[in-house]
Formats: structure tokens, sequence, C-alpha cells
């Protein structure tokens, strides 16, 4: 009797023992074993960082054309950008302005962006001007794309001042790979257009720049510029709104636009228009009116949609946009969020009608 | 009977709104509770845990919404979703920091997401009653969770310690911050849990889910940073630690945590017979991440 009873003992610690050494030297192999991951991870990996405030230090303030400065900011670890993004800067006095990018986007220390001195303007550029200097930290946020440089078989430019510093990185990145692309760039004067030595370099073969400065030549024709080109070239525009308003009249059958506007992000849903938004999985269709938003208008036929903070910043009433034309208004959707995506608490339509998948 | 039916203290009740925060981490170092890495890596398990585990609960809580046929509880549970997606985003937030610092998150964090995402998301179930079963299970662990979540919110407001040992300001204003409004909101999980269900025997099987799954994950997390931390040769984490920075009162003591079970699964147990939300208030109204973030989106208008 004895004897087995020993045996089984013997065996089982043994067997205890054995297994033991084996877990240890599993998870000295692995030490995370046995969980498995999610194969795209979540956590820490989000773009969003809505609530990190970034400091870059002002390395470099140098005048680049008459009226006009540009701003070299340092940081560490830097969000990457594509040509045609911009940063937002928070000014001491607490104002936001959004200023194009034009340094080298594969840099992850330094972003460089150029202002022009508006007289009579709101305040923002007299600021940046007048009370940022080397050495000095500030607050921005971004960088945000609404302007990114797309795929097409043929580019052309019109640019207007200082409406050159988004067009800058995506010549820049054009030239290197040897697209097809063309420029027209105007502005009061040759002294007061910034970047106009390294355009001139970078179209320097083929004619591909045409500058017009308005003391020399007058206004630039658009027109013309516009009159001949192939379908399927990309035509990008940034400058005065007079600018913009003549390339978009003379824009031809099968090109595309992209025109970068900066206007004060509008917060204030009291400030906007009414439309109209069908929500989809429902069958169902509700007017907003003017100063109401989405998520009223939505909540009356639908009560159990959620939401929160009613201010654009906890994300919950986050929904699928279908169709329409969306005027952004929070901060916290990433650039790819946003393109079919809103938060319905702030977030509006820029034509008449949205489809929500709801 | 009076006894045994949950006892909710009225004067603890505050209507509740998401606050928009924001924190500057260059200046936090690796090592945020100086000389300690032990309870500073301990802490730190928070940020692995919470940004998936909150993104969970608003998961869950945007499906439970049609069950609610309380007004006042609704709009409890609305501005609890709300503050829970902050405390995601924020927590979110430090990783690419620590990331900065020289350890990565990611190996843990992706099982930390696929714990929430995969093992307790939205399981193939028939619609109707298995489906319903699954959302009850999960709405009762959620309760749980929040007793813990408001029993650290309790203690980190009270920590002392760690303002004596020097511990970062930022890092501690992010913790109290959270803290203070889980005490705040310590009552609505768990009420959100008696209306659409309130089981007794489901309360104890998902604290005991809860509690095994806090404990075999909190002291994996730690064991994770210690091991990995680039700046310690031989980095362990022990049961032994714990209990010492217990003593010392840079964590919570084992004794506290020991008397918070039978709190829990006492028939009569309400979260707000325990913290304060005074003090909780009283802390929101000072914090500087809160602060600092009115000011910016005063600034913008």
């Amino acid at each position: 009797m004895a004897l087995p009873r020993l045996r089984t003992v013997v065996l089982v610690s043994g067997a205890a023992l054995l297994t033991r050494r084996a877990l240890k030297r599993r998870i000295a192999r692995s030490p995370l074993w046995p969980m498995p991951a999610l194969a795209e991870p979540v956590s820490g990996h989000s773009r969003r960082r809505p609530t990190t405030i970034r400091r870059l230090l002002i390395t470099e303030r140098v005048p680049i054309a008459d009226g006009v400065v540009q701003l070299r900011l340092e940081g560490a670890q830097l969000p990457r950008w594509q040509p045609g993004a911009h940063l937002d800067l928070v000014l001491p006095s607490g104002l936001v302005r959004q200023y194009s990018l034009c340094g080298d986007p594969d840099d992850p220390g330094t972003y460089t962006v150029a202002t022009r001195l508006v007289e009579g303007g709101r305040g923002g550029s007299r600021e940046v001007h007048e009370q940022l200097q080397e050495g000095e930290e500030i607050e921005v946020r971004g960088p945000r794309n609404r302007f990114p440089l797309v795929e097409a078989e043929a580019y052309v430019f019109v640019a207007g001042g200082i409406g050159i510093t988004p067009v800058l990185p995506m010549l820049r990145s054009l030239a290197a790979r040897g697209a097809d692309w063309r420029l027209l760039y105007g502005g009061r004067s040759r002294r007061s257009m910034p970047f106009l030595d390294e355009i001139e370099k970078l179209g320097a073969e083929d004619g591909r720049v045409t500058v017009v400065a308005q003391d020399e030549a007058g206004h630039p024709d658009t027109a013309a510029v516009l009159a001949d080109i192939a379908p399927g070239t990309a035509v990008y525009c940034c400058g005065p709104e007079p600018l913009m308003d003549a390339v978009t009249a003379a824009l031809p059958e099968g090109c595309t636009l992209h025109l970068e506007r900066f206007s004060a992000a509008s917060t204030d849903v009291a400030d906007s228009g009414a439309f109209e938004v069908e929500l989809h999985r429902s069958g169902r269709t509700v007017q907003v009116a003017a100063g109401q938003s989405v998520l009223a208008a939505v909540r009356a036929e639908l009560p159990h949609v959620a939401y929160s903070c009613e201010q654009g910043f906890c994300g919950t009433c986050q929904q699928r946009v279908l169709e329409g034309e969306i005027d952004h208004r929070d901060e916290l959707l990433t650039d790819d969020e946003r393109g079919d995506s809103m938060l319905i608490c702030v977030s509006r339509c820029r034509g008449g009608r949205l489809v929500l998948d709801l | 009977m009076s006894n045994t039916q949950p006892a909710a203290v009225a004067s603890e009740r505050t209507p509740l709104k998401a606050r928009k925060v924001s924190f500057a981490w260059e200046k936090t170092p690796l090592h945020w509770v100086p000389g300690d890495p032990f309870t500073t890596h301990t802490i730190n398990v928070l940020h692995l845990l919470l940004p998936a585990g909150e993104r969970w609960f608003i998961h869950v809580y945007r499906q439970v919404l049609p069950y609610i046929h309380d007004e006042q509880l609704r709009e409890d549970v609305i501005g609890f979703i709300g503050q829970e997606a902050v405390h995601s985003q924020a927590h979110d937030d430090v990783l690419p920091h620590l990331r900065e610092l020289g350890l990565d998150p990611t190996p843990y964090t992706a099982q930390v997401d696929w714990f929430f995402e995969k093992l307790l998301g939205d399981r193939t179930l028939p619609p109707g009653r298995a489906s319903k079963w699954w959302l009850m299970e999960r709405v009762a662990t959620i309760a749980a969770i929040e007793h813990y979540t408001a029993f650290l919110g309790d203690w980190i407001l009270n920590a002392e310690a760690l303002d004596r040992k020097g511990a970062d300001p930022t890092m501690l204003d992010l913790l109290r911050w959270h803290g203070a409004e889980e005490v705040e909101h310590r009552s609505v999980a768990f009420e959100v849990f008696m209306h659409v269900d309130g089981g007794y025997r489901r309360r104890v099987r998902t604290w005991a889910a809860a509690f095994s799954a806090l404990v075999f994950l909190w002291q994996r997390g730690t064991r994770f940073f210690m091991e990995n931390d680039p700046s310690l040769l031989d980095g362990k984490a022990s049961f032994k630690a714990f209990h010492a920075s217990g003593k010392q009162g840079t964590l919570p003591t084992t004794g506290a945590i020991l008397r918070s079970i039978p709190s829990y699964l006492s028939r009569s147990y309400h979260p707000s017979q325990e913290g304060s939300t005074a003090q909780a208030v009283d802390y929101l109204a000072h914090s500087p991440a809160a602060l600092a973030a009115e000011a910016r989106t005063t600034g913008t208008s």
C-alpha cells in the first residue's frame, strides 16, 4: 500500500515541477504569453491626441520678403505632415490662427511657417509680427490638412502673395518626382513675394513658373493659364478671395479644383444656416434649423442616439456620413476621420443636405 | 428589510458634465515618483488599462441607453459617458510620452485592446435573450470595476504621501482630476446595473470575474513595466514591494483593498456611502488641467 502512494506523490510532484519549469521557460521566451494581442493596436496609437498641449521653441525669426516673416519652430518627435498642411498657432493673447507649413515635411524636429502682416486685419498677424521673438515658446495644434496633394496627371497652381506657402512644399515634392506642373504666382511687387528665388529655380527648365508682379504687369491672367489645360489636371489655388473666385469661374471641364481658405473656424452654432439631414438606416429625414445642432434635430427622431459633451471634444456623438459636404467645427477628429464622419453636436453642413448612417 | 436594500446618500448626488482638459507632458520624467520606480509603474498600469477599458464602457453604455427609463438616470449616464471618453483620451495621450522616454507600452496595450474589444466585445449571439444576457453581464462588470475606480479616486485625492515624495505635478493632476470625476460619478454604473437588472447573483459573479481580471492584469502590467524600464537593470515587481508602498501611503494599503470586497458584496451597498462628492468637486474647481483647457477655449472665441 505504502509503495503505490509514494509513487503517486512522486509522480504528481514531478509533473507539477516540470509544468512549472515549462511555464517559466515559456514566459521567459515571450514574457506576455498567453494573451493574444489585437493585430492593429489602438491604445497609444491614436493620431488625435486631444488633451496634449504641444509647445514649440521659436528658434529663428527672419524677414523673407516685405511684410513677411518666417518662423522656425522646434520640438521633439513632431507629427509628420504632408504638403498642404497647416498648423494652428495659439498666440499669447489666446487668438488661434492657422498658417501653412512651408518647410521640409520629413524633418521630425522643425516646423516652418511664414506670415504676412495684414494692415487692418483681425490682429493675429500683427501679434505674430510684433510679439513672437526668438527664444520664446508657443503653443501649437495640428498639423491638419484640408488641402492635400492628390494624384493627378498634371498640376496647375495659382498662388497669390502669401498663398504661396502651402503650395511651396507641393512644388518641391512634384519637382523631386518629375511630375508635370505649372505655377502662376502673383503678388503686389517682387519684393513682397516670398520664396521667389527658390520657386524660379524649381521651375527653371521648361518655363513652368509665371511670376506676375502687380506693379510691373498688373493682375495675373488666370483665364489664360487655365484655358488650354488637359482634362484630369488638378488645379490648386490659394490667395485672396477675388483670385480664388476667378479661378473657380475659369475652371475647365474635367479638371478638379482645390482651394485653401483661411477663415477663422466658427464654433458658434448660432452663426449658421438651415439644412436637411437624411437618416439613412431609419429612412427618415429631419430639418436642421439655423442655430439648431444636428444632434438636437436627430434626437427628436432617435431619442437613444449617443452624445455627451455637446461641445465637440468628447467624441461620443461621432457618426458616419454617407453623403454631403461637412462643415467640421470640432477639434477632435483627425483628417482621416473627417473624410467620412462628423461630430453631430457641433459640426454642420456646407451644402443643403447630409446623409447620416443612422 | 431596510438593511438589505441599497441606501443612496442623496446629498452625494451632483449633475455630471464632461470637462475638457489639457496636459503638457514634456517635463514629466519616466520615474515621476522620484526614486520609486515600483510605485511609479504600479500607478502607470492605469495608462495601460484605461484607454481601452473606458472605450469599452462607452461601447457598452451606448447599447444600454434604450433600456433606461428613468430620465434623471439617463442624464447621469450621458454625463458619465462624456467623462469616461475624456479620461480614455487623456490616459491614451500619456502613452506616446512613455514611448518617447524609451518604454514602449504597445506590446502590453495591444493585449488590453484585444481583451476589451474581442474577449469582452460584442459576441456573435442570436438577438434576444442571449444578446441581452451578455449585455447585462457587461453592465454588471462595469459596476464592479467602477467600485474600484471610485475606491482609487478617493484614495488618490487623499494620497498626501505622493505630494511629500515630490511626485510630478502634471501626472498627479491627471490622476486627481480623473479620480475626482470617478468619485463624482461613482453611483452611476451601480444605479444603471440596479435599474436594468440588479440581480445579486450576477453582482457577485461579475465582481469575482472583474476582481480576478484586475489583479491579473495589474500585476502583469507592473511586471511588464519593471522588466522593460530602460533605466532599471534588474527590475522586479513583488507583492512585498506593493505591501511596503501601501504602508508608506504611496499606494493603497492591502487592508483597504481587502475591506473593499465585503463592502461591494453587502446587500445594502450603495457607492454614495463611500467617498466625498464635495472633496471631488472642490478639486475639479482648481485642477490645473481643467483650468488650462478652459482658458484655451475661452481664448479662441
